[in-house]
């Protein structure tokens, strides 16, 4: 049901708040087996400025109270004016459930973001190798559909892992830019063979044999990776052996990883499908809300809490206004303010959340 | 009759030397019209400078209808502003005093700069001019220490006031001094009975025994008649100005505010019960003189100060209704001077505390004796009242010719 009258033109229309936004449904689509596709406009008729490769935070109202999940974008900002995420519901996921079982096109719900450094906006290079599993393609695909807009002929390796073929998400699609970028190579890999469908390519499990043949020159790329902890932590080590730069390799992860035993920020324990980036993630603990979260490399104190589900409140949030000024118990932080707090609030501990980024755990009182 | 007439023709009436008529002092008409014609015309004492110590640090005030914030901005100049938001007119500040990188209102966030510019306005429409949104300035002086705003749009002149007391204030350094204590009481009375109180020593003897251990009684020293015939105010005065302090008497040709520096009784030197200094710490470090009496100063219609060689008390008179006035009081020492170790608070409070309870307890007596319909206006002392009977007549000259004028009174609006 689409009003034509409604339609506006890009440069008619204002950047979207990237604080707080209603978005609207417009779109679900099945992916691959408890894999969806939600697409969202903006109801304020505004057009989504974003780096491929972020994510947002969804405000998600269920039945036990707000949930705050944070989800990549498997949109394009070459296509401004929709974004959409791409999500795995897993077992015993609570957030992504609901969305299956709420949204439909018509429904609203808040979000928050973009956020995130996860994009090769910030990691230009000449070649690329892009190496994700299961629902980790859905940066991969932002970033792809991207360069298929914008650059198509770049250098790209794009490898995608799957327990079964018809688990590969967006194969159809990758096939199709295949055959439209020249300079795509396309390498899937399963791990088991399926009743349903044929498999004629890589089966088993990525390693440092397999790495080479998907990607002969991996050593010349810049590599994003995506995927379970065990999977990145496998390809990270495959590199590491192999001598690689690993100044060049960049990852993000779905849930807190099992190794550092970060406590989960955004996604649950079980595996929401949500997105986060672990590598860099740093402990913060809210004191007041008894919330321990943890943030992502580029993400602030507020966004944090905010995923977190802890409430700060925040007006400019660009360090203007000091709504947002929080006590810091302990810890240090990067804080790069405009004037909203003064030198002897900050001496006495306080940060403004809005634009300080952690150099080490903290404590907030918050 | 309209309350304006009937109080010019009530002013015009009036007999010299007798106290106003009952309404002058009960009357919610007259009340307005105080405000109006005074409160919201003159120059009004607020607060010092070193309650303002950085930038950021604000206090608020209101002025009858009028909320105000004072603010040190990022270059150190003291700033005045209607404390009313430009979105929707909420109030700005809403504690009495604080330090804030920006005033930012809580209502919506609309976030000014330290000098009034509006800085940011979340999600107003494009083409919104956040210059014209900045927050409505109030005229503001600071001279010697002392912060006064004045609520006109065109306000009086503030340079011969600067002028003439200003050489008396700089010597006690009071911009570097600090804020031991302060308190306000609220006085179940008009603003003119707390000053007329304030005015003579009349009533002294038989009211504040605490003050009389310390402070002359004799009306060369409170009002403003004869000092310069009083031999021992001419050798005091004398003595202190060989030191490098002014302290000759010396009135505005208005009456609106005066200077002079009186000795206290004896070998005393600070208002303590002994007579001994209550701060071990010189108030100025400008100032080493020992026995310089106080420095009598006030502005009508809203301060009188007691500046001393180991303190100062400062007075600020601000009305609430016809029938009630708040005092605050502040006891300002010496920035590095330390409470417990320099000072004992209690002693150093308590002469004055005594003293405002005592005159609080003077003036409503006085405004309850005013209510009876058998009330009329009586003598005062020529001898020891002299100081009322200026008060009274500079109030009278005041708002008498502004009664007079044309239509309304010109005031600044706020949005």
């Amino acid at each position: 049901m689409t009003d034509l009258g409604l339609y506006r033109h890009l440069d008619q229309m204002a950047p979207w708040n990237d604080r707080l936004q209603v978005l609207e449904v417009i779109g679900v689509s099945d992916e691959a087996p408890d894999v969806k596709t939600f697409t969202f406009r903006s109801d304020n008729q505004t057009w989504f400025r974003y780096k491929p490769g972020q994510f947002v935070t969804l405000e998600l109202p269920t039945a036990d109270g707000l949930l705050m999940r944070t989800y990549t974008l498997s949109s394009s900002p070459s296509r401004p004016f929709s974004i959409a995420v791409t999500v795995k519901a897993q077992a015993g996921s609570t957030g992504t459930r609901w969305m299956f079982d709420h949204l439909r096109p018509g429904s609203h719900v808040k979000a928050y973001g973009p956020a995130g450094d996860f994009s090769l906006h910030s990691h230009p290079a000449a070649k690329y190798l892009f190496i994700s599993a299961g629902s980790g393609v859905t940066p991969m695909m932002s970033m792809l559909r991207w360069l298929n807009d914008c650059a198509p002929w770049t250098d790209v390796g794009f490898v995608n892992c799957a327990r079964r073929p018809e688990e590969i998400i967006f194969r159809k699609e990758l096939e199709l830019l295949g055959s439209r970028m020249p300079g795509l190579s396309l390498g899937f890999m399963i791990e088991e063979r399926s009743s349903r469908e044929g498999w004629f390519g890589h089966m088993g499990r990525i390693d440092a044999i397999r790495l080479p043949l998907l990607a002969p020159d991996f050593r010349e790329r810049e590599i994003f990776c995506c995927g379970p902890d065990p999977f990145m932590r496998a390809v990270r080590g495959m590199l590491e052996a192999a001598g690689f730069d690993m100044a060049r390799y960049h990852q993000e992860s779905f849930a807190a990883p099992l190794v550092e035993e970060i406590p989960a920020p955004f996604a649950s324990p079980t595996g929401d499908g949500a997105a986060i980036p672990v590598e860099a993630a740093t402990p913060i603990r809210f004191s007041i809300s008894d919330v321990d979260a943890a943030c992502v490399a580029g993400q602030t104190v507020l966004q944090t809490a905010r995923a977190s589900g802890v409430r700060i409140p925040a007006a400019c949030e660009f360090g203007l206004c000091g709504t947002c000024k929080v006590k810091k118990l302990s810890g240090e932080v990067e804080m790069s303010h405009n004037g909203g707090i003064l030198d002897h609030e900050i001496e006495d501990g306080f940060i403004l959340a809005c634009c300080s980024k952690p150099l080490s755990a903290l404590d907030i009182e918050a | 009759m309209d309350a304006r007439n009937d109080m010019l023709k009530r002013l015009q009436g009036r007999r010299d030397g007798f106290s106003l008529e009952q309404p002058f002092y009960t009357d919610p008409d007259y009340f307005k019209l105080d405000m109006e014609l005074i409160w919201y015309r003159d120059w009004l004492f607020i607060g010092h400078d070193c309650e303002l110590p950085r930038p950021g640090s604000f206090i608020t005030v209101q002025i009858g209808d009028y909320p105000v914030v004072l603010v040190r901005d990022q270059k150190g100049n003291i700033n005045a502003f209607h404390n009313s938001c430009r979105h929707r007119g909420s109030r700005v500040c809403n504690t009495d005093k604080g330090t804030a990188a920006k005033l930012v209102c809580p209502y919506h966030q609309w976030t000014y700069e330290l000098d009034g510019r509006l800085l940011f306005a979340r999600q107003m429409a494009e083409g919104f001019d956040k210059s014209q949104f900045g927050l409505k300035p109030v005229a503001c002086e600071s001279v010697g220490g002392y912060i006064f705003i004045c609520l006109a749009d065109e306000p009086a002149d503030f340079a011969p006031m600067r002028t003439m007391i200003e050489p008396y204030l700089l010597p006690h350094r009071l911009r570097e001094a600090k804020v031991a204590f302060e308190s306000t009481i609220v006085e179940k009375g008009n603003w003119k009975l707390v000053w007329e109180n304030n005015r003579e020593c009349y009533h002294c003897a038989g009211n504040h025994p605490e003050l009389c251990k310390t402070f002359p009684e004799a009306p060369t020293v409170t009002g403003v008649q004869d000092a310069d015939s009083d031999p021992e105010m001419l050798s005091h005065w004398a003595k202190c100005e060989a030191a490098g302090l002014p302290s000759r008497f010396r009135i505005d040709p208005a009456g609106q505010y005066r200077a002079t520096r009186a000795p206290l009784l004896r070998d005393a030197v600070s208002y303590t019960m002994t007579g001994k200094r209550a701060v071990k710490k010189n108030l100025s470090d400008g100032v080493a003189t020992d026995r310089i009496g106080s420095l009598l100063l006030y502005h009508y219609p809203t301060t009188w100060n007691h500046i001393l060689g180991d303190h100062a008390v400062t007075f600020r008179v601000l009305p609430i209704s016809a029938t009630e006035t708040a005092v605050t009081t502040k006891w300002l020492v010496h920035k590095d001077a330390v409470e417990g170790v320099d000072y004992d608070l209690a002693e150093l409070t308590h002469v004055w505390t005594e003293t405002n309870g005592q005159d609080r307890r003077i003036v409503e007596e006085n405004a309850f004796g005013i209510l009876s319909p058998a009330y009329e206006p009586g003598p005062y002392s020529e001898l020891h009242e002299g100081g009322v009977i200026q008060f009274v007549d500079w109030y009278a000259r005041f708002i008498g010719p502004r009664l007079a004028e044309d239509g309304r009174p010109a005031l600044r609006s706020v949005a």
